[in-house]
């Protein structure tokens, strides 16, 4: 009985580790094999104090979890601005470089590790056997697995979502990415220091072949095989691949030595096996199982699904799972009818109320100002010394021929590069040295020429995380204001979906952006923009790669935010475009601004009309 | 730590030398696939581990000398890096697309596993093997000891990356190496396959990090997780040259390391030393040249401004 029980205490640190590390991985892109190194950290923490200054067991673990996620945190910080790659050879670099130093600080026991760290004592009472164990490590598996859901399955796990799908779009949608990473990797490397202490305690030792780069490459193998993005999944994943330990030694009657290679050997296949012909795990990202079942019994008494669950009954419960994970069975989205995207409501009600608010006739009040704006790449000067002035409820247009710095206008006024000299201020305050999110938070948002929407997420999804100040967004509030920021999701789905009708789109909101044709891409983003509710929009190049059907819907939307009195400034290659909607053009060459005015003004100068509108 | 004498110095760079030779063509290997195909080829320590059990059997079993032994280990290895290679790895990446590096990173991670948990189950009474065949004798040069073993290693691999360099360079295959690795769709538009030139890329890779795994196991013996140890200078040398394709630069930074990694006997317990090796990897990875760059200029802004304030 006391061996069962210990497989279900090995279970439970597992299950910590993988549900630690989805989040992480899953959730958030940050890919580590590392996991087992942070683990390393609470175990060798608690076996130290306990040993060597007699701590209390839950102390000198409350240690390890603190070491642990300062270590991560430490870890975090570079791993802020790295690809996949680079990542893995950081975490990488990071697992060896702890048991190397493990295994040669004769303090911490060399080799053999440090032993006899028994028995856990627990007010008094002292945990002798797996049984008494139990309890202990299913509360803290349960903490754990409640932290990771509340964590992942709410808003802020949406912001999580979004950061692993496009930083850059994330941030300038005012998320503070650095922020959310730092605490998603501190958070989740202190779970990991806390399974590592109860891998200490329940197998009374500290040594570094306990937290070998195979541990770490086995919480890895349960995450993927789960599923990544999916906690039910790594739970499943960990329970099913510790039980083939005991499967090949007591089923196959292996000997000890022979099951723990076949296991290894197991653990190897069901990762290339998963890879070629599963990979999205064996519970996809948004696949529910309870929510399936539910769906069952519905669908039994005759009830009629909610349109989300019938959608993600279609995708085999997979609301989110797009290429690579694509589910080959996976009907294609309906392409809403470009004729009845252009007749329906172009407007909303509650939106055109908040329009009414803050109308107001188009202005000379400036609302950005940018004053000697110079950036250079190496010997290339991408912006000289610009000047200019985004006016209160008015359009302008900046045009100009390919290459002459456009967008890097766009990324200077975002802060998504800084100016090497020259100033921006937005309604009278300087954001020259503001980071992309501090510059959104202040109401200055920008969309993308190559859209950035959030494939992986539902159309839904990518327009309520634009929507502001939500409590849920904050790890404080997420768990200090239950009710009130449930209540407040509400109102961000409604939001969201009044956006979405106010570009024509939600009757795709439970589609993942990333299955939609690129015209519908561009609106979700304009949705997305506008759910900001900023003062300026930057949008780049909005009729780019759509047909002239989806252009005059996408410009119908623009000019409907004039009176909305929000200040637009748009980079446009059409002519037609610009013509239809600019009060007032730049006009760009080789990073300098060399003509402005009204579009007839700049059409009708000789040599323009001559070097880039063709109309001389 | 050894005490600071200049026998002591000169013998530390010998050695010094010869693990940078070896770290250099482990670099040159994995960095050539990784840096080619963009497969993050992990299982690199099972095609090493099984290069070495390959020769030892071909030398102690089937009598074959060291150096035919030598050919059939590596040749073995590079053979499983190809089957792996057209197997698992471009299936992955047809399939995954953007996502296919930590796909194929998964998946070979898997490979890995099972491969060196089957080399030990299938030598599971033997903890090690021997390669024999090859005669190793110490030379003394002056104050220094040489081991045969390691000048005909050093012999051998100079002239290996010698050979790989002249390839990439002056002939038409290298040059076709070198299209794929900057575009591999556009070298498809001028007749060149790039999946074929993959396959070439991990014949090439496999070998030489046989190569260097039969050398190794001939030193001590050849274990199923003795890959490992290796893949991660792999690592090192190959992501500290940015996976370039210029095998000398290659071997000028694996020679640098080992030299740095010997010279750290003088001043740290040799248990500490491997620990400079990865140290390194990691301040390096967490301070990448942009960074650092970033760093500098950052630092060195409000100079250039003066500098710039007084030109003008």
């Amino acid at each position: 009985m006391q061996l069962q029980i210990n497989y279900v205490d090995l279970i439970l640190i597992y299950v910590i580790f993988a549900v630690s590390l989805n989040l992480l991985m899953g959730f958030t892109g940050q890919v580590s094999v590392a996991h087992g190194a942070f683990g390393a950290i609470g175990g060798y923490t608690l076996a130290y104090v306990f040993l060597n200054h007699h701590w209390q067991t839950f102390a000198g673990m409350g240690l390890g979890v603190v070491f642990a996620a300062i270590a991560g945190i430490v870890v975090g910080i570079p791993a802020l601005r790295l690809t996949t790659e680079w990542l893995i050879l950081l975490t990488l670099a990071f697992q060896i470089i702890v048991v190397s130093l493990v295994q040669t600080l004769t303090q911490l026991g060399g080799t053999y590790g440090l032993q006899n760290v028994t028995p856990l004592n627990v007010f008094g009472h002292k945990l002798l056997q797996p049984t008494d164990l139990l309890p202990l490590f299913a509360v803290l598996a349960a903490i754990v697995i409640f932290i990771c859901w509340r964590m992942g399955e709410s808003p802020y796990g949406r912001v999580l979502r979004g950061i692993r799908e496009d930083e850059l779009a994330c941030r300038s949608l005012g998320k503070n990415v650095f922020a959310y990473k730092l605490t998603v990797f501190g958070v989740t490397c202190a779970m990991a220091g806390l399974a590592g202490a109860l891998l200490v305690i329940t197998n009374e030792i500290a040594s570094p072949a306990l937290f070998s780069f195979d541990l770490s490459t086995t919480i890895v193998a349960m995450v993927i095989f789960g599923g990544m993005g999916n906690l039910v999944g790594s739970i499943l994943g960990a329970t099913i691949l510790v039980l083939l330990g005991p499967f090949f030694e007591n089923v196959l009657s292996f000997n000890a030595q022979k099951a723990a290679l076949w296991r290894l050997v197991a653990y190897g296949l069901v990762l290339v096996v998963v890879m070629l012909v599963r990979p999205q795990g064996i519970l996809p990202e948004g696949a529910a199982p309870i929510r399936w079942v539910r769906a069952r019994m519905a669908e039994r008494r005759h009830e009629k699904l909610s349109p989300e669950l019938e959608l993600a009954e279609l995708r085999g419960g997979a609301l989110v799972d797009v290429a690579p994970l694509v589910d080959e069975e996976t009907a294609p989205p309906p392409v809403p009818h470009v004729g009845a995207l252009v007749d329906a409501p172009l407007h909303d009600d509650t939106l055109l109320e908040d329009a009414e608010e803050r109308e107001t006739p188009a202005s000379t009040e400036p609302v950005v100002q940018v004053y000697g704006l110079t950036k250079r790449f190496g010997g290339i000067t991408a912006a000289y010394d610009l000047s200019m002035q985004l006016n209160k409820g008015t359009i302008t247009a900046l045009v100009g021929p390919n290459g002459a710095g456009k967008t890097t206008v766009y990324n200077l006024l975002t802060g998504a590069i800084r100016p090497d000299s020259g100033k921006v201020l937005l309604k009278g305050e300087d954001i020259t040295a503001m980071r992309p999110d501090q510059v959104a938070l202040r109401g200055m948002v920008r969309s993308f020429q190559d859209v950035r929407v959030f494939n992986r997420l539902s159309v839904l999804q990518n327009v309520m995380l634009a929507v502001p100040d939500q409590p849920g967004e904050r790890v404080l509030q997420l768990f200090g204001r239950w009710v009130h920021s449930t209540r407040v999701e509400r109102q961000v789905r409604e939001r969201a979906m009044q956006w979405l009708d106010f570009v024509g789109m939600s009757a795709l909101a439970p589609f993942p952006a990333g299955a939609l044709a690129f015209g519908q891409q561009k609106l979700v983003a304009l949705a997305r923009v506008l759910a900001t509710e900023s003062d300026v929009v930057l949008l780049d190049e909005p009729s780019s790669g759509i047909d002239e059907q989806w252009v005059d819907v996408m410009l119908g939307l623009i000019e409907k935010l004039r009176p909305q009195g929000r200040t637009v400034c748009i980079v446009e290659h059409n002519l037609h475009v610009v013509g239809r909607l600019a009060d007032h053009v730049y006009f760009m060459e080789l990073g300098r601004i060399t003509a402005e005015g009204s579009f007839e003004d700049l059409t009708s100068e000789q040599r323009l009309a001559e070097a880039y509108f063709g109309t001389a | 730590m050894t005490a600071f004498t200049w026998d002591n110095f000169l013998q530390l760079t010998v050695n010094g030398w010869v693990h940078g030779t070896a770290y250099a063509l482990l670099g040159v290997a994995f960095g050539l696939i990784l840096g080619v195909t963009g497969r993050f080829h992990f299982a690199f320590t099972f095609t090493y581990a099984i290069s070495a059990y390959l020769a030892a059997t071909a030398s102690t079993d089937w009598g074959i000398p060291f150096w035919p032994s030598l050919i059939i280990g590596a040749a073995f290895g590079a053979a499983c890096g190809m089957v792996m290679e057209a197997f698992v790895y471009r299936p992955l990446a047809l399939r995954a697309g953007a996502y296919a590096l930590l796909t194929i990173f998964v998946a070979s991670l898997g490979l890995a596993i099972i491969g060196t948990n089957s080399i030990a189950l299938y030598w599971i009474n033997e903890a090690s093997l021997q390669i024999s065949g090859f005669d190793n004798r110490g030379i003394n040069i002056g104050p220094v000891t040489l081991a045969t073993l390691d000048r005909d290693f050093m012999i051998v691999t100079w002239a290996l990356i010698f050979l790989l360099a002249a390839v990439l360079r002056f002939t038409a295959l290298g040059r076709v190496i070198r299209a794929v690795r900057v575009n591999p769709e556009m070298s498809l538009v001028i007749g060149v396959n790039p999946l074929s030139i993959y396959l070439v890329v991990f014949a090439i890779g496999g070998f030489l990090g046989g190569v260097a795994a039969v050398f190794d196991a001939t030193k001590t013996a050849a274990t199923p997780d003795m890959g490992f140890n290796p893949l991660f200078y792999a690592f090192t040398v190959a992501f500290l040259s940015g996976l370039s394709l210029r095998p000398l630069l290659v071997l000028a930074i694996g020679l640098g390391l080992g030299l740095i990694e010997s010279w750290a006997n003088l001043v740290l317990a040799p248990q500490w030393t491997q620990l400079v090796v990865f140290g390194i990897l990691f301040v390096y990875v967490a301070l990448r040249p942009v960074h650092l760059q970033a760093l500098l200029n950052k630092v060195l802004a409000p100079v250039r401004h003066r500098q710039r304030a007084m030109a003008g």
